[in-house]
C-alpha cells in the first residue's frame, strides 16, 4: 500500500490516505454505515496465467494455484467476523474487514451468495464446492495468495 | 350569564405525539452527551487502557509508516490501545494480534491495527453501524 519502493507511489498513498481521513467525519456524520456491494477488482501478486474465471478450451477454470477447494456438499460457510461481501472476477465473492486489516478472503462456488454487510456467524452462501483463498496486501497494494490457518476454515465452516 | 367554558378535552393522540417527542429528545440528548467509545469494545478481550483515544496528529504520523515495518516503530507514534481484540490465526502458523483505539476527533470510529509477530501488518477503520 504504502511505496517502499518508489516516491510516486508514496505521494499516491500518501494523498489517498489523506483523503480518506478527510472522508472519515462526513461519512460518520451522514450516518453512511453500509457501502453497496460493489464489485472489487482484486490485483493478485502472483502473476500465474490461470487464474479462476479464465477459459480453456471453452471450459471455465473454477480455482487455481492458492486456492483450497472443501467439499461442502450443498452446505453453507459463515462469515468469520463482521465483514462486507463484495463480487468480483472469477463469479468468486471477496469477503473483507477492518477486523483484521491487511487480509481478504475469496470464496469461488457459492449459491447466491450474501453481499454487502454481513455480521460474523451470518451465512454466506452455499454451494457444493467451496474453492478458497486467503489474500494478504503487499507493499505496492497488490494481494498475495497465503496459506489460511485451519482455525480461519474452520470459523468459516463451523455453524456457529 | 356568562356561559361557561367547556374544559378542552385533548384528542388522545396528541399526548401519544408530545410523549414521542420527549421520547426523541431524551434520547437525542443521551446520545449527544454520551461521548464515551463505543464497540468495537464489545470485541475487546482486554482493556488495556481505558481513556486511550488517538489523535489526528498521531494517525497522520502512523499512516506515514510503510506496512512490513516494526511493531516498535509504530509504537513509537502511538500510546498504549484502548484494547487487545482476541489473538486470531488468518495465515496458517502466523498468529496475529490486533489493537484497538477510538479516534479523538470521533469516537465511534475505531483504529483497528494488526501486528503479525514484530511486524506491522496494517490498518483499518470500524465504522459505527
Amino acid at each position: 500500500m504504502w511505496g517502499a519502493i518508489s516516491v510516486g507511489k508514496v505521494c499516491y498513498t500518501a494523498c489517498a490516505n489523506a483523503l480518506r481521513i478527510a472522508l472519515l467525519i462526513p461519512l460518520t456524520a451522514c450516518g453512511i454505515a453500509q457501502e453497496p456491494p460493489t464489485a472489487r477488482s482484486v490485483p493478485i501478486h502472483q502473476t500465474w496465467q490461470i487464474q479462476p474465471g479464465s477459459a480453456i478450451a471453452g471450459h471455465r477454470v473454477l480455482a487455481g494455484l492458492g486456492d483450497i477447494s472443501i467439499d461442502l456438499a450443498g452446505q453453507r460457510v459463515y462469515a468469520p467476523f463482521d465483514g462486507q461481501m463484495q463480487p468480483t472476477a472469477g463469479n468468486c465473492v471477496v469477503f473483507s474487514s477492518p477486523e483484521v486489516p491487511a487480509y481478504l478472503l475469496r470464496l469461488c462456488g457459492l449459491r447466491r451468495p450474501s453481499l454487502g454487510s454481513v455480521q460474523e456467524g451470518q451465512a454466506l452462501g452455499r454451494g457444493e464446492v467451496l474453492h478458497f483463498a486467503t489474500l494478504r496486501k503487499q507493499t505496492d497494494g497488490r494481494w498475495a495468495l497465503v496459506e489460511p490457518s485451519s482455525a480461519l476454515l474452520t470459523r468459516l465452516l463451523r455453524s456457529p | 350569564m356568562m356561559k361557561r367554558r367547556k374544559p378542552e378535552r385533548k384528542n388522545p393522540a396528541s399526548y401519544l405525539v408530545m410523549g414521542g417527542s420527549l421520547l426523541m429528545l431524551a434520547m437525542l440528548m443521551t446520545d449527544l452527551g454520551d461521548r464515551r467509545p463505543k464497540p468495537v469494545s464489545n470485541k475487546c478481550l482486554e482493556v488495556v487502557q481505558s481513556q486511550s483515544v488517538l489523535h489526528r496528529d498521531k494517525l497522520s504520523q502512523l499512516l506515514s509508516i510503510p506496512e512490513r515495518s516494526s511493531r516498535e516503530q509504530v509504537k513509537a507514534v502511538i500510546s498504549e490501545p484502548y484494547c487487545r481484540l482476541p489473538q486470531v490465526e488468518i495465515r496458517a502458523g502466523v498468529p496475529a494480534d490486533r489493537e484497538a483505539y477510538p479516534l479523538a476527533f470521533d469516537p465511534q470510529t475505531w483504529f483497528v491495527v494488526l501486528y503479525e509477530g514484530n511486524e506491522y501488518a496494517g490498518y483499518d477503520f470500524v465504522f459505527k453501524k
